[in-house]
This record gives structure tokens, C-alpha cells and sequence, in this order.
């Protein structure tokens, strides 16, 4: 059996999404760490962008967002002040503004409103563990990690069971949208101009707003005055509301994000599983690991690779003068395996204590909202995930998302004998 | 300024602390168990959340409004002295302040 290692070259295209089909380009990460730690890449595409890859300088930059905005934009791609207006989340603005969006649901994604869901998600573990290993041999990431958040997601959204599997397509559409199995708008690859209003340039942005349209008034006509979508459309602390254009981005930013993150999370989990055999008795053990267990998987995962943030002002790190309005790239994935950070990154180390991971987006103002519920599902999974097997392993090679921008393995072959 | 923060289980951590460090700064500094400090002092997580001991409240004040939505978010009972301690900065007339770390 072999341990999956990063095999590029040292001097991978970050720009490629092709390039994140064999996995996040770590060789090129830990050269960038140690060479080039404030990188410059032109872009054919696009304006071209500097890459932050430590952990320290990521860190100290990420809390000052008033010298490294999110407000124009949070991925690579360039985007008009007009597309900017017509597509933005509240991920990508700034203080204050962005605290008026986030206080009207921090409580219902908040720790203590979360844990009340854990018997919920161990209910829901139970079924789609007892029907995902029935089979000896299956794709984890579409019998186990997929299921999960989508589950969750349609818990806390308050939409019908038969809704899901249609509303976590959209999703992966939006969210996926350089990689062909999850939509026929591939980004790079054909002309996606007639969408560019759109949530992630994408047509499912439309048609997900409809539903989002049709739910709130069927919510409102029943008098169903629960649930998340609900408070946001609650005036905010300076007595606004938002828009309808704000409204459907914020249902696709749940619906896109709430999703595949935490299922790239436990695909991760599942994989590192096949490769560290210990990691099986280590969970069945269990006590003190689930407190740090969790975390250590979310490290391992790392599926938001990076956020953009664009610079307010020229400012100097070291030694390269990064210009106003300069695209700065976080890439979270690499400063995850910081060897400075982290005794042996490319272990999992389910005890894992102190685990400064970032990729929750720690020590900014866009500290992962969801970040409670990611954690609570990720152990939840693995605690019983564990109790039911003497062993897994691979059963053929993983294959990894067509993105530079989302990493994960979206097919994951393992062959289970059950306890 | 002199800080102390009296912890759950009934011990006490003190430091020097430079002026315009915020708390949670200096918590996480000097290990103090229970602040986190997650969001880097952005108002963004709610996992700093301290006590101001009396008779300090006053001269600390009270939360503003943002503040006040995000304490309704932590982990602990929120009590009549709560803050985010990423917002409360060091200052020379908060010389000797007390925090305690409420139990989670």
C-alpha cells in the first residue's frame, strides 16, 4: 500500500486547474515556503497574482482586512465592479460591513446552538453507514461523505428530504464549476460570459435563487418563521435588509459551501484511514482523541485551498512591494503543511495539540461560519464510521476534484470488512 | 499593565502586558486556556470570551453593538460583566485588571 505524496514537479501552475487533479502541488508549496514565500505569477487569464504560502505571513496578514480586502472578489479570477456588485456574499466584504450579515446568523451557527444537533447527525450516521457498508466494496466520497452535510444542510435550511439530492447538484455546479463532472459550464473551458451575474458565473445560480424564491413563500404562507433563511432576511442592527440579488447569493454561498466542504473533509478523513491503518484502532480507543481528531482531519483536507484578498495600499513583505490593488492569494493548503507549524504535515495525527490549521480561515474576520457544524459532523462521522469496521482500505486509486480553488477527492474507492 | 485571569478550575495566570495589545492577545500569549482568539481579534468567532471581574466593569465599559450580537454566540453563560477580550486593549488606567475565564 502506498501513502499518497505530492509528485509535482516543484514548479506546478498554480493557475492550472488541471494541476490540482493529482492532488494540491505540495513539492511546489514547500519550495514557495522556503524560496519565494510572497510569489508573483503572471496569469494568461487575468491579472496576475501574488501567493502567500507560510503560515506566519498568512496569519498576520489575514487580520488586517483593512490593508488585504476581500471586497473585489475572493477567488483568482478577475470580475468587474458591476459582476462584483451583482455576484458578492457577504465573504466578500469588509468590517463593518460585513459583521451586519454576519450577526444575523453567527447565533444559529454558533457553538452551543450547534451541539443540539449531534444527536441528529448521529441518527443520520447510522443510516447512511448501515447502507454504505452493505456493499464490502463503494466510492466513500458518494456513499459516506456526500450524504452527510447534504443531509444536514437540508435539516438546517428547512427543505424537503426529496429536495436535497437536486439543491446538492446545483451546488456542486456552482462550487465545482471547473470540473466537468459537476457541470456542463466548465469556467476555463467555454465561454461563460451570458452568466457572469450570476453566483460563480454558473446558470444553477438562477435556477437555485428560484427555488430559494419559491421555499420563503411557501415558508411564508404555512407561517414557518424558523430557520436560517429566515433571520437573514431580518432587518440588521442599522435596520437594512437585504436585497433580493444579496438574498440569492446568500442561500447559493450555504448551499455551495455548507456542502462540499465538510464532505471533501470526511472524504479526506476516509482516505487517510486507507493509508494510516493505525488510525482505525486509534479512533476505537476513543477518549481524549475526539476532543483534537476532528481538527486534525479538517487539517488534513484543507478544502477551501485558498481565498483571495486584494490589497488597499502598497505595502512590503518581505522584500517584494505588493501594489494596491494587487490580488493576494491565502493558500491555506500550503500553509497547512508548514513544517514550522507542524511536526511531520504530511502525517495525520489524530492527537494532534496545539493544531493551528487554517482552514477554517483562522485568524480573520471571515473565520469559517460553519466552522462548529464542520467540526461536530467530522467527528460524529468518524466516531461511528469506526465502530463499525476491522478494516478499510483503497480499492483502486482516489481521484481528486478539477479545481485549484476547492481540494478534494470526489471519488474514493475502499473495500470495508465490518465489524 | 498588570493582568490576571482567574481560570475554571480556581488558578490564576498574571502578566505584564503592553500597552494596545488587546487581551485576547495577550491570553493567547500566555496560554491561557479557554482563549482561543480563532478570528485573530476581528469579532468573528466569539472564543474569547472573558468576565471582567468588579470592580473593573465600569472602567472597562460595555460591549458595543456588534460586540453584544457576537456575545450572544459563546460557549459559556454570558454574565453581566461579559466581553470579547480581542476587543479590550491594554491600557496604563486598566493597570491590575482582573478577567475571569468563564467555564465552557
Amino acid at each position: 500500500m502506498t501513502v499518497w505524496s505530492p509528485n509535482d514537479d516543484g514548479f506546478a501552475d498554480l493557475t492550472s486547474h488541471d494541476t490540482f487533479v493529482q492532488g494540491a502541488p505540495h513539492n511546489t508549496f514547500a519550495r514557495l515556503r522556503r524560496e519565494d514565500p510572497v510569489h508573483w505569477t503572471d496569469w494568461d487569464q487575468g491579472q496576475g497574482f501574488w501567493s502567500i504560502t507560510r503560515h506566519a505571513d498568512i496569519t498576520e496578514m489575514n487580520r488586517q482586512p483593512d490593508v488585504f480586502s476581500s471586497a473585489r472578489g475572493i477567488r483568482m479570477e478577475d470580475q468587474t465592479y458591476e459582476e462584483y456588485l451583482a455576484r458578492r456574499t457577504f465573504q466578500e466584504t469588509d468590517p463593518p460591513e460585513h459583521m451586519q450579515t454576519r450577526v444575523k446568523v453567527a447565533r444559529a451557527f454558533s457553538k452551543p446552538v450547534i451541539a443540539e444537533y449531534e444527536q441528529d447527525i448521529r441518527d443520520l450516521c447510522d443510516e447512511i453507514l448501515d447502507q454504505a457498508l452493505e456493499a464490502r466494496e463503494f466510492d466513500a466520497t458518494k456513499a459516506i461523505a456526500r450524504q452527510l452535510p447534504m443531509r444536514m444542510l437540508g435539516r438546517i435550511l428547512g427543505t424537503p428530504e426529496a429536495d436535497l439530492p437536486w439543491l446538492v447538484e446545483k451546488g456542486d455546479a456552482l462550487i465545482a464549476n471547473t470540473d466537468p463532472d459537476f457541470t456542463d459550464h466548465v469556467l476555463d473551458k467555454m465561454d461563460t460570459d451570458a452568466f457572469r451575474m450570476m453566483p460563480f458565473n454558473s446558470p444553477a445560480g438562477a435556477e437555485l435563487y428560484q427555488y430559494a424564491k419559491e421555499l420563503m413563500e411557501h415558508k411564508a404562507r404555512t407561517g414557518d418563521t424558523n430557520g436560517i433563511l429566515n433571520l437573514i432576511l431580518n432587518p440588521g442592527r442599522d435596520g437594512g435588509v437585504i436585497s433580493e440579488t444579496e438574498f440569492r447569493n446568500f442561500f447559493c454561498l450555504l448551499v455551495a459551501a455548507g456542502n462540499d466542504t465538510t464532505r471533501y473533509s470526511i472524504a479526506a478523513g476516509i482516505q487517510a484511514m486507507c493509508h494510516q491503518p493505525e488510525l482505525l484502532g486509534q479512533m476505537q480507543a476513543g477518549g481524549d482523541v475526539w476532543e483534537t481528531a476532528a481538527d486534525e482531519i479538517i487539517r488534513w483536507a484543507t478544502p477551501a485551498l485558498y481565498f483571495r484578498r486584494t490589497a488597499t495600499q502598497d505595502v512590503e513583505v518581505h522584500g517584494k512591494t505588493i501594489r494596491a490593488g494587487d490580488k493576494v492569494l491565502y493558500w491555506f493548503a500550503s500553509a497547512n503543511r508548514d513544517e514550522t507549524v507542524f511536526d511531520d504535515p504530511f502525517r495525520v495525527d489524530l492527537a494532534r495539540s496545539p493544531n493551528k490549521h487554517l482552514s477554517f480561515g483562522q485568524g480573520g474576520p471571515h473565520i469559517c461560519l460553519g466552522m462548529w457544524l464542520a467540526r461536530l459532523e467530522v467527528r460524529v462521522l468518524f466516531e461511528e464510521l469506526s465502530k463499525r469496521l476491522t478494516s478499510i482500505e483503497p480499492a483502486g486509486p482516489h481521484e481528486f476534484l478539477r479545481s485549484n480553488f476547492v481540494g478534494g477527492i470526489k471519488a474514493l474507492p475502499v473495500r470495508v470488512t465490518p465489524a | 499593565m498588570k493582568v490576571t485571569w482567574k481560570l475554571p478550575d480556581g488558578s490564576e495566570i498574571s502578566a505584564d502586558v503592553a500597552e494596545g495589545l488587546s487581551m485576547m492577545e495577550a491570553a493567547v500569549a500566555q496560554n491561557v486556556p479557554g482563549v482561543v482568539g480563532e478570528c485573530g481579534g476581528n469579532l468573528s468567532c466569539a472564543t474569547c470570551h472573558v468576565q471582567v471581574a468588579e470592580p473593573w466593569a465600569a472602567r472597562v465599559g460595555g460591549p458595543d453593538d456588534f460586540e453584544d450580537a457576537m456575545l450572544d454566540t459563546v460557549e459559556a453563560a454570558r454574565g453581566p460583566g461579559s466581553r470579547l477580550s480581542c476587543q479590550i486593549r491594554a491600557s496604563a488606567d486598566l493597570d491590575g485588571l482582573v478577567l475571569i475565564v468563564p467555564e465552557a
